[in-house]
């Protein structure tokens, strides 16, 4: 593909426009950028995939991007030549970190909203971290074809909730390329190029970076100062390790070589790095001649704030699941996993996650791509510790805590919940955002129906199926999202269950004291459902340190004897036996009590829900 | 604890089965192989199994004799002696030869005849002494058809009868079930076997507890009928000697101790289970396609497994655990080649500790408290 500065002078950063597209799940923010690939002759009518920017399976499927990408296009405005790097953000703010770090990349983004659906939380989520950037924001309502649009209404609820005026709001049909000319035009006129930084020392933000079988680790690159080469030697400023450039390019999609890469521009870098864990993304590339005085501003390293145990399920091993998540983890700096061991479900993972929907996809990315049987117990999240000494710890599950007397406080991760919702499910929302001890910040019409309310939320109650039981109680239509904002001591309690009189660790809970007995109560009921019947009476308590707050017993069967076994039945009796026993072998020890494995699994997989 | 091992008993005798595969009715928790018995040539089959029986050498070692079924008593008088005569002729050493007969299938002749042919022990499979449970079990006679069986066997010169009885049969209740163990009692028989009603799958009433017509005893009171049954018979000196089985002394029904010895066994008919030499075979359930096998001079077995040593030590064990003299570890040495103290440390050792097991003078045994609950232990004797 031909770039107007190949081999000559490099473009001026007054024709290079940076941004990205901001879209909720489904709004259409792929079909857009596959109308505006095709505008610029990027990709051709019979090339044409849908979603080109889609690169797995996976995302495909849900509409969701996983991994930031970038693409080069070429565009004519006025006689004019520009260069346009559009950079693909995930939809979903779980991706927090990557939304930031595409839009660190950028001067404007393209902000759709669904001319049906109007507003959703993460929408208004992402377009605060865009804001938060300095990044220009352009309205757009997309959909406008569809009998259900409500583009006026839509255009008010962006006013509303982002703050951009409704008469500068684009209509357009991306599906149809209805107003995307002008949407495109608009890019260039409206959002801002790039500072030029030229003349100064090479700098260059890695934003992304993805590992390649062949090729070792590819990173995204925003050229912020001076230019890269190929075959210059170039300086990492956080670790400090040197490469020399191999390759440079464009995605066209298709990856274009270039030999030199101004100020302003996007593109990749290939330099001999053999794993993700020699970049740490954020960093800067300087020239390791002339290196650049300061490194630019980076990113806050993401944060794992969602924990769940990963146990093989049927037909699957062990070591298969190792190497199917230490693939995962080479194309997902954010995912981690280690190796955990419990008496009571046996080998399994726990793994950490930017958040709920990060896990689902992490879920479903090993059954569909791996083909993983997994199961996955509940989610937790991660709690800080203040000890007496002064020090602070973070744990990722209840066996961390250190003993109890030793602790000054516990803290919990409390998140800023945004849900938008239509204004007759509000009553219904509220209550269960009481019972989930979020407290209420804001409640505002967005629209004639629509309603945002904006609470201060603990993360543990939010991971704790909120999510499902909102979009029950509001049929569907209610959307949230939440940003962490801090730790914060709490009346934080862990919760013992004893079977038999001993502990399971694997069953152990931080809840805070307001819930811990409705929390026990429940766990110890499902635990009564789920262990077979044995021998001899089995006591199952809740327990807070020596304090049992709630308890059940599983009853002793009275009758388990064949009543008749003469010599005819003796074989099938055999069998009978035998598999009596299997199922005994399937089980784990807690102390004399035999549990199943599934049922200790169905305890945790449905996170003690109804 | 009764201990009833005597050597005799469990000396490697062999006894012989004959399934007879009719019955005029079938009984509505019944899953054992029979049809009806006026759908088919009854003369015929009783011929076929006159000559599988002549394919086997009999003589001095077979102990035991036992027709059941179905129902032997179905069949006509002259097709049950001609089965009879044939055993009696074929086995002169046989000490213990019984015929299951159900009450209203028999009259004074048959018993009679049956006796002088030498049939020495009945099986009466009375099942119930409350006729709305004979009823609801679909046995098709009356209580009073019971006491007269009964009586018209003694003065038939029957000197060993035994009666079947079912308890938790829905409806009943503790009180209901003791009456029937004093009916049983008050008739003064030898043996009583005594089964907890199972609802198997493929029966009338297993399909009537599955769609939830049917409510069965709560499993606390089943449990109790049990330990009633215990304390009630030993109270008249029936004394328990298998799990379900109970008997006044010396009255242990032999061809059935040598199942619960896993000694061998020829099965004779449709779908009866021979254990010769260490190989398990079944014959046809067919009764058609066992006729035409027995004609035809091929094999009647469908399906036949030989054991392994370990398979044989485990078999051994749980077979012998439902004594209530359990394991002899002399004898299981002998039979299998195996120590079942070392085989079966863990179990027992485990059982032991939660009062389950018993070892005492050379013999493992379950304890009383075991017996109601006895697979969830025997499973782990089961594989080792």
């Amino acid at each position: 593909m031909f770039f107007w500065h190949f081999g000559e002078i490099l473009m001026s950063t007054e024709h290079i426009r940076n941004f990205s597209i901001i879209a909720h799940i489904d709004h259409g923010k792929s079909t857009l950028a596959d109308r505006i690939l095709e505008l610029t002759g990027a990709v051709s009518e019979r090339e044409k995939k849908d979603q080109i920017l889609d690169d797995m399976d996976l995302e495909r499927e849900r509409g969701i991007t996983i991994k930031a990408s970038a693409v080069t296009l070429n565009y004519e405005h006025e006689g004019k030549k520009y260069m346009l790097n559009l950079i693909d953000t995930p939809g979903h703010v779980d991706f927090h970190y990557e939304v930031s770090r595409a839009l660190a990349a950028c001067e404007g983004a393209l902000l759709v909203v669904d001319a049906t659906q109007g507003v959703e939380a993460q929408t208004v989520a992402n377009a605060h971290l865009a804001v938060e950037n300095n990044v220009e924001l352009i309205g757009v309502v997309n959909k406008i074809d569809l009998p259900a649009a409500q583009p006026e209404t839509v255009a008010e609820e962006i006013e509303h909730t982002i703050g951009i005026r409704k008469n500068e709001c684009f209509h357009i049909s991306a599906k149809k390329g209805t107003g995307v000319p002008e949407l495109l035009d608009a890019v260039v006129t409206l959002l801002p190029p790039p500072t030029d930084r030229s003349n100064e020392q090479t700098a260059a933000l890695v934003f992304d970076s993805l590992h390649d079988d062949y090729r070792g680790v590819i990173c995204y690159v925003r050229v912020f100062a001076g230019s890269l080469r190929v075959k210059q030697k170039v300086r990492f400023m956080g670790n400090g390790r040197t490469y020399t450039i191999t390759e440079l390019g464009k995605l066209t999609p298709k990856m274009a070589p270039v030999d030199e890469m101004g100020t302003g521009e996007v593109g990749y870098v290939i330099a001999n790095i053999r794993g993700l864990a020699d970049v740490t993304i954020g960093d800067t590339i300087t020239d390791d001649a002339e290196p650049a005085h300061k490194a630019l501003a980076g990113y806050k390293p993401p944060i794992q704030m969602v924990f769940s145990d990963f146990y093989p399920g049927n037909n699957t091993d062990y070591p298969k699941l190792r190497t199917a998540f230490e693939k995962l983890a080479l194309n997902d700096a954010s995912f981690s996993f280690t190796a955990h061991n419990s008496p009571a479900l046996g080998f399994g993972f726990r793994c950490g996650f930017l958040g709920l929907l990060h896990m689902d996809i992490i879920q479903e990315r090993l059954e569909r791509e791996h083909g993983m049987n997994v199961i996955q117990t509940a989610p937790t999240v991660s709690y800080e510790v203040l000890t007496k000494n002064g020090k602070v710890i973070r744990i990722d599950s209840p066996g961390e805590l250190p003993d109890i007397t030793k602790v000054a406080e516990l803290r919990e991760p409390f998140v800023r919940l945004e849900i938008i919702t239509t204004s007759d499910s509000i009553g219904e929302i509220m209550k269960l955002a009481e019972s989930g001890r979020c407290r209420l910040l804001k409640t505002e019409y967005i629209s004639g129906t629509r309603v945002m309310l904006e609470y201060k939320a603990p993360l543990a109650e939010i991971v704790y199926d909120f999510y499902n039981v909102l979009k029950s109680i509001s049929h569907g239509y209610a959307t949230m999202d939440y940003e962490f904002i801090g730790f914060e001591n709490s009346d934080l309690v862990k919760l013992d269950v004893l079977v038999n009189k001993v502990a399971v660790d694997a069953l152990s809970l931080i809840v805070h004291r307001s819930t811990a007995e409705a929390r026990g109560r429940r766990l110890i009921t499902k635990l009564r459902k789920a262990i077979p019947r044995h021998q001899f009476e089995i006591p199952l308590q809740a327990a807070i340190g020596a304090k049992i707050i709630a308890r059940e017993t599983v009853k002793a069967y009275r009758k388990d004897v064949t009543a008749k076994l003469y010599g005819g039945d003796v074989t099938r009796k055999m069998k009978l036996l035998k598999k009596q026993k299997e199922g005994k072998r399937r089980m784990k020890n807690i102390g004399s009590v035999q549990i199943p494995q599934e049922a200790f699994m169905s305890i945790l997989d449905s996170a003690e829900l109804e | 604890m009764s201990g009833n091992c005597s050597s005799k008993f469990s000396s490697d005798s062999t006894g012989l089965y004959v399934h007879v595969p009719f019955c005029r009715t079938k009984c509505r928790y019944c899953g054992f192989y029979s049809e009806p018995i006026v759908e088919y040539d009854a003369g015929a089959i009783v011929c076929a199994m006159i000559a599988e029986i002549q394919r086997y050498k009999l003589g001095e070692s077979i102990k035991s004799l036992y027709i059941g079924g179905g129902s032997p008593s179905s069949l006509t008088q002259e097709h049950l002696l001609r089965l009879v005569n044939r055993l009696t002729l074929g086995c002169p050493a046989a000490e213990e030869f019984t015929v299951e007969i159900n009450p209203g299938q028999v009259d004074k002749t048959l018993l009679n005849e049956l006796r002088r042919a030498g049939v020495n022990r009945l099986s009466i499979g009375a099942q119930s002494f409350i006729q709305r449970e004979l009823d609801f079990l679909g046995r098709g006679y009356t209580v009073g058809c019971i006491r007269k069986s009964v009586q018209q066997g003694r003065t038939a010169g029957f000197g060993n009868i035994s009666l079947d009885l079912i308890f938790a049969v829905p409806g009943s209740d503790l009180d209901s079930w003791k009456h029937n163990l004093q009916a049983a009692i008050e008739l003064a028989v030898d043996h009583v076997s005594a089964y907890g009603l199972t609802y198997e799958d493929q029966t009338p009433l297993g399909r009537d507890l599955a769609a939830g017509v049917i409510k069965p005893v709560d499993e606390d009171t089943d449990r109790a009928m049990y330990e009633l049954t215990i304390d009630e018979l030993a109270r008249a000196g029936i004394d328990q000697y298998e799990i379900s089985n109970f008997a006044r002394d010396g009255f242990q029904c032999r061809h059935n101790l040598n199942y619960w010895a896993n000694g061998s066994y020829a099965g004779i008919g449709p779908g009866a289970t021979s254990y010769l030499q260490g190989t398990r075979s079944t014959n046809y359930p067919d009764i058609s396609k066992y006729a035409e096998t027995v004609g035809s001079g091929a094999s009647t077995v469908a399906a036949s497994e030989t054991l392994g040593s370990l398979e044989l030590a485990c078999e051994t064990a749980v077979l012998n655990l439902r004594r209530r003299c359990g394991i002899d570890l002399v004898e299981f040495k002998t039979r299998t080649g195996f120590d079942a103290m070392q085989l079966f440390a863990e179990p027992i050792r485990m059982y032991q500790k939660r009062g389950l097991i018993n070892t005492c003078q050379g013999r493992v045994f379950l304890t009383r408290q075991a017996l109601g609950i006895a697979d969830s232990i025997l499973c782990d004797f089961a594989i080792v």
